[in-house]
């Protein structure tokens, strides 16, 4: 069982400018057993000292941390069966790629024999065979990247580690890594932890996601859920791109009034809001429920708004459409088969049975 | 980039006066600040190495010279005390380079994991030492090796029911007294290199290498060490280069005796030329210790020079 666990695991930093503060607060988790589980978080959210934590690079303040059934609060790093490849590899500059991958096993006195057949199965994997007498200033970024994850693989460890792993890689290599990391953690069946702060790499690769901010964990769910389904307004701004946009109003019978425009919630809908009836509410909406009127084929009777349109951006296949709706700005992501003009006024429809509603105080979702 | 790009494009013009103007108008300016060192340069170090270099075909003295082609180098190679004198260099080479280095490195392994203040006092305290003119040093240390008890070392040893060594007046043990003041000498500058060398191995070489189950010796052997190789190599060749030319001890303590015990080449240099005023064999000596130096470091390079990148 290669099951890591966290129970109510925090981590204290003292430092010269900020003073104490937590980096992780009351962790409690499971990451199962051949799990892709990424942390994502912008940065100092304290998902890279979890890691580290895991790795026993650093030790919790408190709380237990569990690999398999073993407690390793105290354990050493090499005592922990775990592998990692950090985010600037880490490669030993003066050694070969053999010599690097093989270091492990050369440390723990295993026989030769058993150390070539290992190098040259990871070297195999992961197409490293012709560059394996070569020395790590003589690879490219992603060359590096694969000897990083092929050292941890000759190890075979019960958890693989990766510190952002592709953040030193250009955008076309890192969606071909992105792909072959995926393919590896299907083919090797471990158990992987994945730290990130891109919200793309967490939602293609994990199998879940921990998202976390100031030290806390804002929700740990599939990516599918936490797209749909966000906890709390963190983590549906985080998780998307372009993230939700959030408009202030006041929930009144059947309708949201926000500064300039009255929206009408499904009937179905509701109940659920039945608390909320006159208070505050933060509405929810993702750009791509968002859509150009022209590429309805029903008019609809309710939630159209007709803003000026600030900034139009290009990507392709699709443009995003930036406009305002009281003090805040509004995204939209539209199809390119229905252009948009900058500084003209255009009409809009907001899809509310996609909407999602917060509590202004709390941030959380209203369910 | 402007620059190159500037002067590439006054390569392609035709030389003419007017261009001619232009250029020393435009870079003029530079020769005239570089013209400063190089005239200090070739004043008092070009003429002099030419002269030396003429002056060793020559019987040289202070009453006139007589050209003597390679007889003075004949007469080195031919000479007993000179080949004593590269014997004892060579043994104070060999005994204290090497050692000096691996106790400049332990200190600087003892030293390193400190925090930031007690790095600097330690830093500050191995440095100050070298900071004291040799001349100076060497006097302090005439007071330690000095033969009667009042000395600090045979104070030490007549403490332990030990008998007083003649340290400096012994043959045998003369020698071996300039090399122990280097071990216990000035180690700062180098552990001021090891510890700049140190700090830029990066922190994830270390974690990663915890993760690969290395130990402390692991870490040691095919980390550290390693990657220190660059300052090793310069430290080397600035120890050899330095003990090769070492004079000041020799000549306040010793005198290069007793009986030729702890003359070394640097020291036979100043007996012929200032001594027994023979400039002629002064030169040929400095030049076949320059032409051993420059062999010696060619070698060092060839063999420990590295390239590495993190």
């Amino acid at each position: 069982m290669s099951e890591v666990r966290f129970v109510q695991v925090s981590k204290e930093f003292e430092d010269n400018n900020k003073g104490k503060f937590m980096a992780v607060k009351n962790a409690d988790f499971t990451i199962r057993d051949k799990e892709f589980m990424v942390f994502v978080g912008p940065s100092g959210c304290g998902k890279t000292t979890s890691l580290r934590m895991i790795a026993g690079l650093e030790r919790q303040t408190s709380g237990d941390i569990y690999i398999g059934d073993r407690i390793v609060n105290k354990a050493h790093p090499k005592d922990r069966d775990i592998a990692m490849v950090f985010q600037d590899y880490a490669l030993y500059p003066h050694m070969t790629i053999r010599e690097n991958m093989s270091f492990g096993l050369k440390n723990l006195k295993r026989p030769k024999s058993e150390i070539d057949e290992k190098v040259t199965e990871a070297a195999r994997i992961l197409s490293l065979e012709t560059l394996l007498d070569r020395k790590p200033r003589e690879l490219s970024g992603g060359q590096r990247q694969r000897v990083a994850v092929g050292r941890a693989i000759v190890r075979n460890p019960k958890v693989f580690l990766f510190d952002e792993p592709l953040s030193n890689l250009d955008a076309k290599l890192r969606v071909q890594m992105r792909i072959e990391l995926s393919e590896l953690h299907k083919r090797l069946g471990a158990t992987i932890v994945y730290v990130t702060h891109d919200q793309v790499e967490a939602m293609t690769l994990g199998t879940r996601i921990v998202v976390m901010n100031q030290g806390e964990i804002q929700q740990i769910d599939t990516p599918e859920e936490l797209y749909k389904n966000p906890k709390n307004m963190f983590v549906a701004g985080f998780i998307g791109s372009p993230p939700m946009n959030f408009v202030k109003g006041r929930l009144e019978g059947n309708t949201i009034q926000t500064a300039e425009h009255v929206f009408f919630v499904p009937e179905h809908m509701l109940s659920t809001y039945k608390a909320y009836q006159g208070k505050e509410v933060t509405l929810g909406i993702r750009p791509e429920d968002i859509l150009n009127l022209e590429q309805l084929t029903v008019q609809p009777a309710h939630n159209i708004i007709e803003p000026v349109i600030k900034v139009v951006e290009h990507l392709g296949s699709e443009f995003l459409v930036y406009f305002s709706i009281g003090e805040e700005t509004i995204v939209a992501k539209f199809n390119a088969d229905y252009p948009v003009k900058a500084f003209t006024k255009q009409q809009l429809y907001v899809n509310m049975d996609k909407m999602t509603l917060f509590d202004p105080e709390t941030q959380f979702r209203i369910s | 980039m402007i620059e190159s790009s500037q002067s590439s494009g006054i390569k392609t013009k035709r030389f003419t006066w007017e261009n001619t103007k232009q250029f020393f108008r435009d870079y003029g300016w530079c020769y005239a600040f570089i013209l400063i060192p190089l005239i200090l340069f070739v004043l008092f170090t070009v003429y002099p190495l030419v002269m030396a270099f003429i002056y060793s075909f020559q019987r040289y003295s202070v009453l006139g010279s007589e050209w003597i082609g390679l007889d003075n180098y004949k007469s080195l190679m031919n000479s007993s005390v000179f080949w004593t004198a590269m014997k004892n260099t060579l043994i104070y080479t060999a005994a204290t380079v090497p050692v000096n280095i691996l106790i400049t490195l332990f200190l600087a392994l003892m030293i390193f994991p400190l925090n930031n203040k007690s790095q600097t006092f330690f830093k500050a305290a191995f440095y100050l030492p070298g900071v004291t003119s040799g001349i100076t040093m060497s006097l302090i240390w005439l007071w330690i090796f000095d033969p009667t008890g009042a000395g600090l070392l045979n104070a030490i040893f007549n403490l332990f029911g030990l008998d007083s060594v003649m340290w400096l007046a012994n043959p045998d043990t003369a020698l071996f007294s300039l090399i122990l003041m280097t071990y216990l000498g000035a180690h700062g500058a180098g552990i001021l290199l090891y510890l700049a060398a140190m700090g830029g191995i990066p922190k994830s070489l270390y974690e990663a290498a915890d993760i690969d189950h290395a130990g402390w010796w692991s870490k040691l052997k095919n980390i550290t060490w390693p990657l220190l190789k660059p300052t090793t190599l310069y430290l080397l060749v600035m120890g050899i280069i330095s003990s090769f030319q070492v004079f000041e001890q020799a000549y306040v303590m010793t005198m290069g005796g007793p009986n030729l015990a702890t003359t070394t080449i640097a020291y036979l240099i100043y007996d012929h030329a200032f001594q027994s005023f023979d400039f002629g064999l002064a030169a040929a000596e400095s030049f076949v210790l320059g032409f051993i130096i420059i062999v010696i470091s060619v070698i060092q390079f060839k063999f420990m020079s590295t390239d590495i990148e993190y």
